[in-house]
């Protein structure tokens, strides 16, 4: 793995930036509502732009690990505060920026407890961007908890519906999950003798014998199977979701499943490659399995949040299915739908909160014709729809394009069951929209306002990184490809699958067309 | 010729503990009593620190001073001095006993820090009766508790009859061997450790340190006795004595010198049956204070992961827990004293909007709770890694994850006490809880000791890996 050391610690400062809002929002007297939501504004903004400096200067010709940053923290256990990103964790932090801000800006409106919530949030929102830069074992562990625990404060204070059952199922669905990626953490750090937890380290240096690495593999996936909403683990998802605030599940659905899937990717594909192989036919199969499901459950679904939640769960299955592929164009496709599906469920539930706070209803059958009414509020509510099914020049479409695509070479017949599945889900998903945006309107909502400028906003940002994306997949393509190229290849004498014709993808030839 | 500057911080405890027997002597006042155990207890710590670089053996060597002992006299005195903080408001005590009362903790305290330096079967049977004595009198110093003196009569009898089975083993283990010195002992237990006799008085011998841990099956006291008991005594059980067990029984096992697989079957089994057996039953806990008794039962098992590893990394991770078990129980024990009304039992409803009463102590439980949890990054959680790094080294990938779900477990009913505290509307308007400044420096002293020990337990790790060094091979 090639370690670009950075000549200034941009990723510290990202994470330096949260503390601070964090400090000067716990300092901040208990009655300035409006101080508080600037401040966290702020802090939000200052790490997207960060974020997306990142995203844009990460030298995709050098590729390997860049903005590298390394300090000594418990040298008698060789554990390090080590960071860096690559080609993956790049468009993750993008979208961690995107989600933080967008969903700060979400939750304008709120008036009870402000402080304490974004205190939560931002802490949350810490613990996310640690564990996608982190490269040491330990800090990952850390981080990944880190941003698990704020979650069950901020579901049962701020939530709704069966928001005290729905935190403690997520609560302890997720905590279980660490509790199985703690010991796969320890136990490779003390079979490698190496003395170290530095995960660069430990994949250049420690051979892993094939039983321990589908051990800890499966460790890992299961563990952060729980937080990717991997069948059969998910079901702490719908319901964490519709309990959940309207940033929260934001960022829960948009950011936080994602650092399941990343987990998998960088704790488990990147240290455990045998592992990971002897288990990605499981993975497909479990991945599959969580498309139907999530797509046949959703259909049954009246709840605006219920359905949503659902589709998470299939969209979160084609980036399993894309993992299982083990092929370049598959773990693009993959993170590719990471990133994409983070903005769109986010744009998803920011439209439906945004609804839900005029309304109080999110029952499909109560709406209906609420484009007449509220034209913004429902063009944002139909792009992510538009997004979620996956229709072309969106970027989701790309994502599945790619995982497809890798999934028809390797596992053909899951590859129909999915594909199939997904058209019913299309035309599900336009009949949700058809009976909550279009139709006649409902005279209850005849007095509502639209989105102001200012609420609009976030959502706008959303969907422009939506189409954007769709229109110009190579920005994110090409950057991902840095990472999975290297990847797919290392593993090529390890389990003699990838030579490097496999690289040369059908998506490398059709892109090669773009003007 | 004995060394007896070595010996200075036990008999400045014992000299603290002669001002207490002459105030008992007079009539109660409360106030002067709290004033000078506060000093009294404070320069003990100051001093106990002080003295942390002696080294040497006094009493024809069977009292050892030397780093381990010394910081762990410390920790036993930092307990001591937690829970005389917690004393400005004793009212779970009679007025006219505080003296008593201080004259029972400074004895008790004196004799855990001879537990600390014994290195000789006899001075360790007498130190841990001593320490036990006063414990049993302190639990029933509760003022007006409607069961009486069964809690504290209840805690004797297992007592007795834990240190009756330690003796019996004490007696097979110098039978065996002609001699009781631990530095004789420890070139020849090894060897001859599964020796039916050796190891059957070496694992009864382990009964006493059980008890006052309160390890499966020497628990059952535990909830009683931590419900029975002042608050305050409660802290000082769940902390001092806690830290004390765990010096003790990491000698120990070091005696073993981790050859035998027979012994470390006892303790696996003794630590999956405490952890499980203390979570389950806390779940079912309404009282605050059981709830935290079988919590320490279910700590004691995660200990006992460390201490059963039998390496290095083992024994600087029970030291470690120690320390941050003593960290976290006494940040739960200091908000049970504040929300507690005239030193009542509470039940964790009682907790109801604790974060708008008093957000200082709401935030120090958060971290305590997540801490005792085991979530990073909190103290909690560099114990749990170095107890369960150790057993990784030792193979033991399937206790570890044992002990996993039980952290799972375990969080079920932290959360609980967190929503109290946190989210539960209180049904009537609650008094808010006055915290008075230095109350206050002391939470955010803990908030902080908590979060650093999660962040950045370098030096506090380094420390207990150089205790270590005497206790190996």
């Amino acid at each position: 793995m090639q370690m670009h050391a950075a000549h200034f610690p941009f990723l510290s400062t990202i994470l330096l930036i949260c503390v601070s809002g964090l400090a000067l929002v716990l300092v901040l007297p208990k009655n300035s509502n409006a101080a508080v939501k600037w401040v966290s504004a702020a802090c939000s903004a200052a790490t997207l732009a960060l974020s997306v400096f990142l995203f844009a200067a990460y030298d995709r010709a050098a590729g390997g690990m860049q903005f590298v940053e390394r300090l000594d923290w418990i040298p008698s256990m060789g554990i390090s505060y080590l960071n860096g990103i690559d080609g993956f964790a790049a468009p993750m932090l993008l979208l961690t920026g995107i989600v933080f801000f967008t969903g700060v800006v979400s939750m304008w409106e709120l008036d009870f407890r402000v402080k304490e919530f974004f205190a939560l949030f931002i802490l949350l929102v810490i613990g996310v961007y640690g564990m996608f830069m982190a490269l040491d074992l330990f800090f990952i562990f850390v981080w990944f908890d880190v941003s698990l625990l704020p979650m069950y404060l901020l579901i049962v204070i701020w939530g709704s519906s069966a928001r005290e059952y729905g935190a403690m199922k997520l609560t302890l669905y997720l905590l279980f999950g660490s509790a199985l990626i703690l010991p796969g953490i320890i136990y490779l750090a003390a079979v490698s003798g190496l003395e170290t937890f530095s995960l660069p380290a430990l994949v250049e240096n420690a051979s892993f014998s094939g039983f321990e690495q589908k051990t800890a593999f499966l460790l890992f996936y299961i563990g952060f199977g729980i937080l990717a909403g991997v069948w059969p683990f998910h079901s702490w998802s719908p319901t964490g979701h519709v309990a959940a605030p309207t940033a929260v599940s934001m960022l829960h659905a948009g950011v936080l499943m994602k650092i399941g899937a990343f987990g998998i990717l960088r704790v488990g594909m990147f240290l455990c490659p045998e592992g990971w192989m002897y288990w990605s036919p499981m993975m497909a199969v479990l991945a599959v399995i969580g498309i139907v499901y999530g797509v046949m459950v959703g259909l049954r679904q009246t709840d605006l949040k219920f359905v949503i939640g659902y589709s998470s769960v299939s969209h979160m299955g084609i980036v399993g299915l894309g993992f299982a592929t083990m092929t370049v164009d598959g773990i693009n496709g993959a993170v590719f739908q990471m990133f994409a599906h983070g903005v769109m469920t986010a744009l998803f539930f920011s439209a439906v909160g945004h609804i839900y706070d005029r309304t109080h209803t999110r029952e499909i059958g109560e709406l209906g014709g609420l484009s007449a009414v509220m034209p913004a509020a429902s063009s944002y509510f139909v792009i992510a729809a538009l997004a979620g099914i996956g229709v072309p020049c969106l970027a989701s479409f790309w994502a599945e394009l790619l995982v497809f695509i890798a999934a028809f070479r390797v596992y053909p017949a899951l590859a129909m069951i999915s594909v199939g599945v997904l058209v019913v889900n299309a035309l599900f998903m336009l009949r949700v929209v058809r009976n909550t945006c279009f139709g006649p309107l409902n005279p209850r909502w005849a007095h509502l306002k639209d989105m102001s400028f200012a609420m609009g906003m976030p959502r706008a940002v959303l969907a422009a990184a939506i189409v954007g994306f769709g229109l110009m997949p190579f920005l994110m393509y090409d950057l991902i490809q840095t990472a999975s190229v290297p990847l797919i290849h290392a593993l090529g004498p390890a389990v003699g699958l990838a030579g490097p014709e496999s690289v040369e993808t059908l998506f490398t030839e059709l892109m090669s067309v773009w003007p | 010729m004995t060394d007896w500057i070595l010996f200075i911080p036990e008999l400045y405890t014992l000299a603290a503990g002669g001002v207490f027997f002459f105030f008992c002597l007079g009539r109660g006042r409360p106030g002067r009593d709290y004033a000078a155990a506060m000093m009294l207890s404070a320069a003990g710590l100051v001093l106990t620190v002080c003295t942390a670089g002696f080294e040497g053996l006094v009493f024809e060597g069977v009292y050892q001073v030397d780093l381990y002992s010394q910081v762990f006299k410390a920790l036993i005195y930092s307990g001591f001095f937690l829970t005389v903080c917690l004393c400005a408001d004793l009212s779970g005590v009679d007025k006219a006993r505080h003296s008593e009362f201080y004259l029972l903790l400074c004895l008790s305290t004196l004799a855990m820090m001879l537990l600390a330096s014994s290195v000789h079967l006899l001075t360790i049977y007498i130190s841990l009766e001593i320490s036990s004595y006063s414990l049993y009198v302190l639990v029933y110093f509760r003022r007006g508790y409607p069961k009486g003196a069964a809690p504290a009569f209840q805690y004797f009898v297992f007592g007795a009859a834990s240190s009756a089975v330690m003796l019996f083993g004490f007696a097979l283990v110098y039978g065996a061997f002609g001699t009781a010195h631990m530095a004789e002992l420890m070139g020849q237990v090894p060897a001859r450790i599964n020796e039916p006799v050796v190891f059957t008085g070496f694992v009864l011998s382990l009964s006493g340190f059980f008890f006052k841990l309160a390890v499966f099956p020497f628990h059952l006291w535990a909830p009683d006795a931590y419900e029975a008991a002042p608050h305050q005594v409660s802290a000082y059980i769940a902390t001092a004595s806690k830290v004390a067990a765990i010096a003790i029984l990491v000698r120990m096992i070091a005696l073993t010198g981790g050859q035998s697989d027979r012994v470390a079957w006892v303790l696996i089994f003794v630590s999956v049956a405490s952890m499980t057996a203390g979570n389950l039953a806390a779940m079912a806990q309404k009282d605050i204070k059981r709830l935290l008794a079988f919590s320490s039962v279910a700590h004691a098992g995660y200990v006992m992961i460390g201490i059963l590893s039998a390496n290095a990394m083992g024994y600087t991770g029970a030291i470690f827990y120690g320390l941050s078990l003593m960290v976290m129980k006494f940040t739960c024990f200091m908000v049970v004293v504040k929300a507690a009304d005239g030193g009542r039992n509470i039940k964790t409803d009682a907790l109801a909007g604790l974060h708008q009463r008093a957000p200082v102590l709401a935030l120090a439980l958060l971290l305590a709770l997540f801490g005792l949890a085991g979530i990073p990054p909190t103290i909690g959680f560099t114990a749990k890694l170095l107890v369960f790094k150790a057993a990784m080294e030792q193979g033991l990938l399937w206790l570890v994850i044992i002990a996993m779900l039980n952290v799972v477990i375990s969080l079920y009913y932290y959360l609980g006490v967190l929503k109290a505290a946190y989210f539960t509307a209180p049904a009537s308007q609650p008094r808010a809880i006055a915290v008075s400044l230095p109350f206050r420096l002391l939470a955010l002293a803990m908030i902080v000791f908590m979060v650093a020990g999660g962040l950045y337990p370098r030096y506090m790790t380094a420390l207990a890996g150089a205790m270590t060094a005497g206790l190996l091979p």
